[in-house]
């Protein structure tokens, strides 16, 4: 599995700063969640990891070794579920496995498995428009998982969701992730979320980006959303993020 | 958006029975006012055929009708009528390949873009039918002629329709593509290409109207010496007004055929899943 790390990391798109100067490490097999307003830069740093955007200073590292460009050994799956409309539920999963050249066989087998773990086993024909919002987003996930990379880079998966959907969808990833030591990072706005998931959870600022603070969320799993831990931790980011309570 | 409890319940069972079902309707719905707008057009000319009423100079359906049922008949027609399906049948599939492949590269060369516009902005200026005389000192009276006629007349709505195509594939679809690990040819075959189609198609349908208008009118301007333009213009030659009216006639149907039965049955292949029903959307 890989390591991830921003080093000294600044970005800019012509004059307009987006990151300064970050510096973060997301260990072998960690589950790590960066939390900050939307616009913040924290959607450019997750990029940066899947080698779609590079950074104007500083260094990007996999493993300690400079990310040149994607690889599908990290993964992104991206807010809008960006599934092929025009491909079948069983050709948008098999699709990376169809892009390295497996074999039909293995293919199918694979599709079916990882269709399987992500609870649409049966969806295999249908197209994505006959889908709910979640079942897309499964579909997205299962389309990550059946190249089983190292790496599994989230950009706001759950954004466009439901509440209720939400949740039991952060109740799916946990499950899907236990185990496999995959390094997950993890974009959100929502900071329950971020508390939920997390090992770790990076707070940035508003643009540009920086990060304020590092946080450990060692509650085991799974977590209780009311218990005192999380909600110490919860506190400690709403004020972090300067939204703790406000002054009349 | 609902999510099922479990996801094992389907969205309804789809398509196929029951959209087929629910299709003919609509497929009649679209129908009757076509075949009002024939009868209209039918009965305008008879009305001014009645109202004239000199038959060599304005004959009516009446007059003409029994003549077409037999004109496959004709020698002179037939081999008219073949030879300019031949020359369709080359010039316009070569012009679709050639307009589809050159969008496709003007979407992955940003710099072949502006290239291709410009050279797409010169033709159109030119109408096709001022080619014949350079291409009948060039290349000769006939087929060649005018497939490459309509081949320059009929590629560029197409190159014009895909490369708008590749300008607006969805940034994501490409991000994902990338991730996984596509290379530039992937990206071009598996993103760039399908994600096209929808261009694809519509170009099909706007070029074949070209291809078609040109083949006719490089076929009347002398282009060649047998075809279906080149009978209609004798027609008129001798002053054969039924010979006209049922190469007209001839010429409309054809194209309409082609492009409600043909063109509309590609589009439904190619887009198949657009018309899959279910679902919430």
């Amino acid at each position: 599995m890989q390591s991830l790390e921003l080093k000294q990391v600044n970005k800019s798109f012509g004059s307009l700063q987006v990151l300064s100067d970050i510096n973060l490490k997301v260990e072998k097999g960690e589950f790590a969640v960066i939390v900050g307003h939307s616009g913040c830069g924290k959607s450019t740093a997750l990029r940066m990891f899947a080698g779609l955007e590079t950074a104007t200073t500083g260094e990007v590292l996999a493993d300690g070794k400079p990310i040149a460009g994607p690889d599908p050994q990290r993964v992104m799956i991206f807010q809008e579920h960006a599934l092929y409309p025009w491909r079948t539920v069983e050709a948008n999963v098999g699709f990376g496995l169809e892009l390295a050249g497996v074999d039909k066989k293995e293919k199918r087998a694979r599709v079916n498995a990882v269709l399987d773990k992500v609870g649409l086993d049966g969806f295999q024909r249908y197209y994505p428009h006959q889908l709910s919002g979640g079942m897309r987003q499964r579909v997205a996930i299962a389309r990550a998982l059946v190249v089983d990379p190292e790496v599994l880079l989230l950009d706001e998966p759950y954004g466009a969701l439901d509440a209720i959907t939400r949740l039991q969808m952060q109740n799916e990833l946990i499950k899907l992730w236990r185990g496999t030591g995959k390094t997950m990072v993890l974009i959100t706005h929502d900071i329950d979320e971020a508390v939920y998931l997390a090992d770790s959870i990076y707070v940035m600022s508003p643009r540009p980006g920086r990060i304020i603070q590092k946080l450990t969320a060692d509650m085991p799993r799974p977590r209780a959303r009311n218990s005192q831990a999380f909600v110490d931790l919860r506190q400690q980011i709403m004020d972090s993020l300067d939204i703790g309570t406000y002054s009349i | 958006m609902t999510q099922p409890a479990s996801p094992a319940p389907a969205p309804q069972p789809t398509n196929n029975k029951a959209g087929a079902v629910r299709r003919r309707p609509r497929l009649w719905a679209k129908t009757w006012p076509y075949l009002a707008a024939v009868g209209s057009l039918l009965a305008i000319w008879q009305l001014a055929a009645t109202a004239i009423g000199k038959p060599f100079l304005l004959p009516g359906v009446v007059d003409v009708m029994p003549r077409l049922a037999r004109i496959f008949t004709n020698e002179e027609f037939t081999t008219g009528f073949f030879k300019s399906l031949y020359r369709l049948a080359l010039g316009y599939p070569l012009a679709c390949l050639l307009g589809a492949l050159l969008g496709l590269l003007g979407g992955v060369s940003k710099t072949f873009a502006v290239y291709l516009r410009s050279l797409i902005s010169i033709l159109q200026s030119i109408p096709p039918i001022t080619w014949v005389p350079f291409f009948m000192i060039l290349l000769g009276f006939g087929d060649l002629t005018v497939i490459t006629i309509i081949t320059i007349a009929s590629f560029f709505p197409m190159a014009l329709s895909v490369l708008n195509g590749t300008e607006g594939v969805n940034r994501t679809h490409l991000e994902v593509a990338r991730t996984l690990g596509a290379s530039r040819g992937q990206l071009l075959t598996k993103v760039f290409a399908p994600e096209s189609l929808p261009a694809f198609v519509t170009g099909a349908q706007v070029s074949f109207g070209n291809a078609w208008r040109s083949l006719i009118s490089a076929e009347m301007v002398g282009g060649a010496s047998v075809g279906l333009g080149r009978y209609l213009s004798y027609r008129s030659e001798i002053a054969d007004m039924q010979g006209v009216l049922l190469s007209i006639i001839v010429i409309g149907t054809i194209a309409a055929v082609i492009d409600l039965v043909l063109l509309e049955k590609l589009k439904r292949r190619l887009l198949h899943w657009r018309y899959v029903s279910g679902g919430d959307q």
